[in-house]
């Protein structure tokens, strides 16, 4: 197991690297560097360059490339071009944001998938099985943005029931049992937006190895010998299913990155995502190419600590 | 200048593991083996599950990598597949074991036994269609089956186009490799036989592979014998049978079983004798790594595996 | 040996079409009545707007009218207008047919790389193998939505054929992981070997006698890909980048939905395109998973 993780460590740091160049080299394509968020354009282009020289954007692409890394790893993401801040202060706030509403949708979709998964395995071509699977086929076919859009309108404009934008309720303070309510509020309808979708591959899988387990000879053995079957049945489709399913949840971080995108943007959210987009369409690339370090270093180790836990949970993933 | 020769023949399987996939070790899968064909005969190798006699065929045929050794056919050193030698090997051709995988299933009969001439010669449309049906012809099976499909034939069909097609090139030397052992008993020999009669049309040699003694005595002139990728006997089919030297090859022969039913008590009581021997001498036939020794010539034509003594 | 033909037990029925292909995956659709109805809502669809958007201007359409703008559906505008005072049926019409045909764009470029590329990875292995599956896990991890946002702001001569070559370049990964490791159990079945044996060379064998055997997991895999594609598209054009608004897409349409008023009031810019985008997915997705089904010999119904 030691060999495995040690080998998996050595695939994910070249993918960081490869990630990080990927990124610098976009940050060259954008339009505007570190200067145009700190100075006035009606300045002499003299002093300008001057300027240039000083933050080494005159350097050759390398060296730029590792003074971008020496400061990544510090912490220091450079400046906003809008905001005229660190980028990392802009970001700090956005990242919390976005946890919770990632958390919370991991939560709903564990939460919906996992009864959905047993009831429609354990009780497969009944009706209730039948609505189920109707559902992940809709599910499987419909868009994120779409879904999130019909709730949105459905519950949060026409009957009122969620808030429709923001964090949190202006006026209240922090710390206060009322501005946490506001919070949980507010994130209730975005991340059941997003769960709809996402708990549709594991209400899925759960299914078919459910139905799989059935048929297996010990679950046949036990039935026949009397044994109470739903306490071999429970304790082997946990072991067997519900660990992995566990497991799965650094896999999740792509779709829900990408999510974020979507939700943020309808439920007009502050987090990560929607800043992405605000920075894109304002052309803050710095901004811009720091969220994306962000999400694909999440992203990689995400899929790293999936890859772990399961090879430890189930060996016969190792042989890949 | 023998018909075809196989010099001290190598092949190797690299074992991985450890941290970075490298190899770790190897699967001596074929471990210095020589023997050479005479043309027109066919020869027989033999052995047990694992002993490498498909990867001799398959490395004679540029299928494998040879690990080290010659592959010398009339003379032509054919041991590596390279372009130039890419010629030389129309003039062998296999037979492969599962007459469902070896046929692609998504062609019709033409496709599959037009693919070697359209590789090789150059022939308008009707003329290859009409080699293909003179091939079906030879084989036993109607022209018209040209626009079917492999699924629509039975196994010992199948095999039959497997046959036509690796005939398709006019080859001198064909390895079979268990060519009946996935058909039906009853078919077995019908296709043995048609084997044997192409054989003396065509004056074909044939490379025979296969764990069942009884279809290698009734088809092979000379015969030899693997154990984990080594020779421990070689042979004609009279030498083999009725004088078998290495304790291995008895044991193989004593296993054969007796159509005679009054013959059986005895048979029993033979194999068992061997059965003895064989536990109470392995020592002196096998290695400390339980690996036969290098050949030693007691007849012109007999070889036998021993141990080098003074 | 006996010489008669043994050819008699072959039936010569009308059985001349090469097995488990096109035939199977027609019947099971033919079989499964949800696939049916939704194959021919599609076609009629295609048929509809590909044949309507002949007659209609696409420049007329979405020309600006500050006379007509926000209207409720009403007899001149079956559908309203948007915030142009653009017809949002015409939009509508024109919308479906560019969002079909750019998913079939960027499903046929995506499907060919990662088909080339997963068939030379599976049918060599080793080596080429190794790094070709390096490089998918990579593209896998990567935050591609974001990349392909990137990519389109950044891209000087924005078009339609760069904007499919973009979003192609991040969507081969699936395809050529599946092509790859059926290519892999392909290549050691017997009739590769053999076909070595009788002269072919490599890349006539990957092309003409595997490639055939992989054939239906192709359609399958690309008609799923179809109805994903499409959603990634609208799914841009609804961010904003995707489409121009002077070629709508019907992601454009559901994007004035950004605008609160819009989504709250005046449903009828943004509804009729998500339902009808909700519809041609799930539709194709029908297709798509009883053509599936078709492949897998022990799920098919009939
Ligand atoms: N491609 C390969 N990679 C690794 N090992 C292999 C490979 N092919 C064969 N081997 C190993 O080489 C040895 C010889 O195999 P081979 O197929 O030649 O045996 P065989 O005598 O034909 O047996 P059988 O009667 O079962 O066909 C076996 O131990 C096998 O596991
Ligand atoms: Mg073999």
């Amino acid at each position: 197991m030691w060999k495995f993780i040690v080998r998996r460590l050595f695939v994910t740091f070249p993918q960081i690297v490869l990630l990080s160049i990927i990124i610098f080299i976009l940050a060259q394509m954008m339009p505007g560097d570190a200067l145009t968020g700190l100075i006035d354009p009606n300045i002499d282009p003299a002093a300008i360059e001057q300027q240039r020289e000083r933050l080494g954007l005159n350097n050759p692409w390398y060296v730029q490339y590792a003074d971008w890394v020496k400061g990544a790893v510090q912490g220091d993401l450079g400046q906003s071009f809008r905001y005229k801040m660190p980028v990392t202060e802009l970001i700090e706030q956005r990242m919390i944001n976005t946890f919770w509403l990632s958390l919370l949708t991991l939560i709903f979709t564990y939460v919906m998938a996992i009864p959905l998964g047993i009831i429609s395995g354990r009780w497969n071509d009944t009706w209730l099985d039948r609505a189920i699977t109707g559902y992940t086929y809709i599910g499987f076919a419909a868009p994120l943005f779409i879904t999130a859009l019909l709730m949105v309108w459905i519950f949060g404009f026409h009957f009122g029931w969620f808030p429709t934008g923001g964090s949190v309720a202006p006026g209240l303070t922090p710390g206060t049992f009322e501005y946490f309510m506001s919070k949980l509020q507010h994130l209730l309808l975005p991340a059941f937006s997003m769960a709809v979708i996402t708990t549709v591959s594991t209400v899925q899988y759960l299914r078919s190895e459910i139905i799989d387990t059935k048929q297996k000879d010990f679950i046949i053995t036990a039935r026949a010998k009397g044994a109470p079957e739903s306490r071999v049945y429970n304790r082997h489709i946990f072991r067997n299913s519900l660990l992995p399913i566990a497991a799965f949840f650094g896999y999740e971080i792509s779709g829900l990155i990408g999510g974020s995108v979507f939700i943020e943007t309808i439920f007009a959210f502050p987090g990560m995502g929607k800043l992405f987009l605000d920075s894109v369409l304002l052309r803050d690339f710095s901004v811009v190419s720091s969220v994306v370090l962000i999400f694909g270093i999440a992203a990689i180790l995400g899929a790293l600590l999936s890859d772990i836990i399961l090879s430890i949970v189930d060996p016969r993933i190792r042989i890949k | 200048m023998a018909f075809l020769e196989v010099k001290d023949l190598q092949v190797y399987f690299p074992i991985k593991g450890g941290f970075f996939n490298r190899t770790v070790g190897h699967i001596k899968a074929v471990d210095g083996v020589s023997f050479s064909l005479e043309q027109g005969k066919t020869y027989g190798l033999v052995g047990e599950s694992g002993s490498g006699k498909s990867t001799t065929g398959r490395a004679i045929i540029g299928l494998e990598n040879v690990t080290s050794g010659q592959v010398l056919f009339e003379g032509k050193d054919i041991t590596s597949m390279k372009s130039k030698t890419k010629d030389l090997r129309k003039d062998i051709q296999m037979i492969f074991q599962d007459p469902y995988s070896s046929l692609n299933p998504k062609k019709r009969v033409l496709d599959i036994i037009a693919e070697p001439l359209r590789n090789f010669e150059n022939h308008s449309k009707q003329e290859e269609k009409k080699q293909v049906q003179d091939l079906l012809e030879l084989v036993g099976l109607s022209p018209e089956s040209i626009f079917k499909y492999p699924h629509q034939f039975s196994g010992g069909q199948r095999q039959r186009i497997g046959v036509a097609r690796a005939l398709a090139l006019k080859p001198k030397l064909i390895i079979a490799d268990e060519p009946v052992s996935a058909l039906d008993v009853s078919v077995q020999a019908q296709v043995l036989n048609f084997m044997r009669e192409i054989q003396d049309q065509l004056n074909l040699t044939y490379l025979l592979i296969s764990h069942d003694l009884g279809i290698i005595k009734h088809m092979c002139d000379h015969i030899g014998i693997m154990y984990k990728g080594r020779y421990v006997e070689e042979g004609t089919k009279d030498e083999i049978f009725t004088n078998p030297h290495h304790i291995y090859s008895k044991r193989l022969v004593a296993a054969i079983p007796d159509i005679n039913p009054r013959m059986r008590e005895k048979q029993y009581r033979y194999r068992q004798e061997v059965q003895e021997e064989y536990n109470q001498s392995y020592n002196d036939y096998f290695d400390q790594e339980g690996l036969a020794y290098s050949l030693q010539s007691i007849s012109d034509t007999h070889k036998v595996a021993l141990p080098k003594r003074g | 040996m006996e010489t008669n033909k043994v050819n008699a037990d072959v039936q010569a029925s009308d059985q001349v079409r090469s097995p488990s292909g096109v035939s199977i995956l027609w019947r099971e659709i033919v079989r499964d009545k949800v696939a049916l109805v939704s194959l021919i809502l599609l076609v009629l669809t295609c048929l509809f707007v590909y044949g309507i958007s002949f007659f209609l201007k696409q420049s007329e359409i979405v020309t600006v009218d500050l006379f007509a703008i926000h209207q409720a559906p009403n007899e001149q505008f079956l559908l309203g207008t948007d915030y142009g005072g653009r017809d949002v049926f015409g939009q509508l019409i024109i919308g479906t047919r560019n969002s079909l045909s750019i998913g079939i764009l960027v499903t046929i470029i995506s499907g060919t790389v990662g088909i080339l590329l997963g068939l030379i990875s599976g049918y060599f292995g080793g080596h080429i193998d190794n790094a070709a599956m390096r490089l998918v896990d990579f593209f896998m991890v990567l935050p591609t939505l974001m990349i392909v946002i990137v990519f389109v702001t950044i891209v000087s001569d924005y078009s339609i054929w760069s904007f499919s070559l973009i979003m192609s370049s991040f969507l081969w990964m699936g395809i050529a992981r599946l092509i790859r490791s059926k290519a892999l159990q392909e290549r050691e079945l017997d009739y590769v070997q053999a076909s070595k044996t009788l002269g072919s060379s490599n890349f006539k064998i990957m092309f003409t006698q595997v490639l055939p055997n992989l054939s239906s997991i192709i359609i399958v895999t690309m008609t799923l890909n179809l109805a994903a594609n499409i959603g990634i598209e609208s799914g841009l054009s609804f961010l904003g980048f995707g489409f121009p608004e002077s070629t709508p897409s019907l992601g454009t349409l559901i994007s004035y939905a950004r605008n609160p008023q819009t989504l709250e009031f005046r449903w009828w810019i943004w509804l009729p395109a998500a339902i009808l985008i909700l519809i041609l997915m799930l539709a194709i997705n029908n297709v798509g998973q009883a053509l599936k089904r078709a492949t897998d010999a022990r799920q098919r119904r009939g």
